[in-house]
């Protein structure tokens, strides 16, 4: 167990440093008033995504790193799981975009309704945010909250 | 056969001995997140996430079915059709009903988009179907959601000492969100807070200060870009104005206790039941305040009446407010649709500045007549109360925004 908590939290402390990283670069972008691309990470430029967005990482970042300290303890364990919860509120809001953006076919007059094939698949073609990019690596911690329950089921202890 | 107060005692103790459980409560995980969502230094960035959350869900949802179809179907289909089988052109029923239209070369021309026909089953429809229905539906989801899963009294309990600050407390932030949504539910939800000063005061600020589901989705559609100035302008207005009235209105503005209850899986059924009733509300109040708003819109444009009082009160918007003339018309025609008068002020050609200064006029203008019915409901003396400081509101805010304006080199 001790040592499952161990690797949680240096796999959570390499989270949270480039999370937060991702989070400074973002509020940095929009404070730069431009766009930043580079292979398959995008970083927004707008207030909204960028700069609203940017900080919402940023604490995604914070909440990891302030929760690794004694890592198996409830309510540290706590904070790692809303860094998460951060980066999936992040990531559905991005995801959920796209797929909003994909289904018509934004035409004014004349033309299909709905958009082609071609143009609905490219709508998910990268470049992604950084929400979107970290999202795999944050669902890790819903196998250290099975692993918790699994526990506690057996009777140990939660605090 | 009685008994006494010992033996009484010695009862209770050997049922509860026999039918009670005790064992060492254990924090879970559940309780371990509830926490870290109350307390400030955690619970902010939270509620910053969900506001996040929710702000960009409306975006897009709305943005889908408004922008995605409703668009298209009502200014390739819809409003074309509508002109074509309508009979006289050019009448005032006709400009009414389907197309206020304009004058150009002397001759009269048809408007291109429902936006600028302002036509009951034109400009009417398509901003209560196709601009209003979809903010709405998703508005009440996601608030449902929040409520089921109990985030509402945690949030609450979170902004309760922000709130403390404007004479209201946790409680307050239900009429407020409520608001957003429809502000005639949140005039009723007025009646949890407990003192006059309370009510009068958060009355007020919603009648003043937050903008209505159908206002929130038309500058959406019209002003996308300006949105985040504008709630600026009006979230600093709702708490220097909240403190203003805090400061001057006698009367007590007690604590409050709140049961939080933990976080809960939402039950389907619950939150269906729950957005169709807020819905159907809807439907019942503002689609007919809608069509009927238009109407009367357009028959005072048509008999002149807004034009008049337009010049006539030009130099004040012009001067004071610093924004262009033609914007005279939509904002004395705010009064009876806020929606409808954004719609008419995104045709007007102004700077992005006067834009905002517009909007954020229309929305600290006068409430729309359903609110304005059910504050009379209320009690006519705080209407009246209300109405007082909202004109003095309008005049102040919308004069220093121009100021910064001016200050900033952008008015």
């Amino acid at each position: 167990m001790a040592e499952q908590s161990s690797t949680g939290a240096i796999y959570f402390a390499i989270l949270g440093i480039v999370t937060t990283a991702f989070g400074l670069a973002d509020i940095l972008v929009t404070a730069g008033g431009g766009e930043f691309s580079y292979g398959i990470l995008e970083i927004p430029g707008d207030l909204f995504r960028g700069g609203w967005g940017g900080v919402i990482v940023l604490f995604a970042g914070l909440f990891y790193l302030s929760g690794i300290r004694n890592f198996g303890d409830i309510h540290q364990f706590a904070k790692v799981v809303m860094g998460s919860i951060l980066i999936w509120i992040m990531a559905g809001c991005d995801i959920f975009a796209m797929i909003t953006e994909s289904i018509p076919s934004w035409e004014e007059e004349a033309g299909p309704w709905f958009n082609t094939l071609p143009g609905f698949l490219g709508t998910y073609a990268p470049p992604y945010s950084p929400a979107v990019l970290l999202l795999p690596f944050s669902l890790v911690v819903i196998y250290y909250i099975r692993k918790r329950a699994s526990g506690e089921s057996r009777g140990g202890n939660s605090s | 056969m009685t008994l006494g107060v010992e033996e009484r005692w010695d009862l209770i103790d050997k049922i509860s001995k026999a039918t009670i459980t005790f064992g060492k409560y254990r924090h879970t995980l559940k309780d371990a997140i509830g926490e870290l969502t109350v307390k400030p230094m955690t619970g902010i960035p939270v509620a910053i996430a969900i506001l996040y959350g929710f702000w960009s869900v409306f975006g897009s949802f709305a943005g889908f079915f408004t922008d995605g179809f409703f668009v298209r179907l009502f200014d390739a289909y819809w409003l074309p059709w509508l002109q074509e089988i309508f009979p006289g052109q050019g009448g005032w029923l006709y400009a009414i009903m389907v197309d206020a239209g304009g004058i150009e070369s002397g001759e009269f021309v048809l408007s291109s988009n429902c936006l600028e026909s302002f036509g009951v089953l034109t400009s009417g429809l398509f901003v209560a179907i196709g601009i209003v229905l979809p903010a709405i539906v998703i508005f009440y989801l996601m608030l449902a959601l929040l409520e089921d899963i109990g985030y509402m009294p945690r949030l609450a309990v979170l902004i309760d000492t922000m709130l403390h600050k404007i004479g209201l407390h946790g409680y307050a932030i239900v009429p407020t969100i409520l608001s957003l949504g429809c502000n005639v539910p949140g005039v009723t939800a007025t009646r949890i807070l407990e003192t006059k000063k309370q009510r009068f005061i958060m009355m007020t600020l919603l009648a003043i200060f937050i903008p209505c589901g159908a206002q929130i989705g038309i500058m959406q559609d019209v002003v996308p870009d300006l949105m985040g100035w504008i709630l600026l302008y009006l979230i600093i207005g709702y708490f220097i104005f909240g403190y203003i009235l805090n400061k001057i209105v006698p009367g007590k503005a007690p604590e409050f206790l709140i049961d939080v209850p933990p976080y809960r899986r939402p039950m389907l059924s619950n939150i269906g039941k729950k957005v169709w009733g807020r819905i159907a509300g809807f439907f019942k109040v503002a689609i007919p305040f809608v069509l009927l708003g238009c109407a009367i819109v357009g028959g005072l444009y048509q008999l002149g009446v807004i034009q008049w009082l337009g010049n006539v009160l030009a130099p004040v918007f012009v001067g004071w407010f610093g924004v262009p003339a033609e914007t005279a018309g939509p904002l004395i025609a705010a009064f009876l649709r806020k929606d409808l008068a954004v719609a008419q002020l995104s045709v007007i050609d102004m700077t992005p500045y006067q834009m905002v200064t517009a909007v954020v006029l229309v929305s600290i203008y006068f409430p729309c007549v359903a609110t304005f019915a059910m504050m009379l409901k209320e009690g006519w003396k705080e209407l009246l109360g209300a109405l007082a400081t909202l004109v003095v509101v309008v005049f102040v805010y919308g004069g220093l925004i121009h100021l910064i304006g001016i200050l900033l080199g952008v008015a």
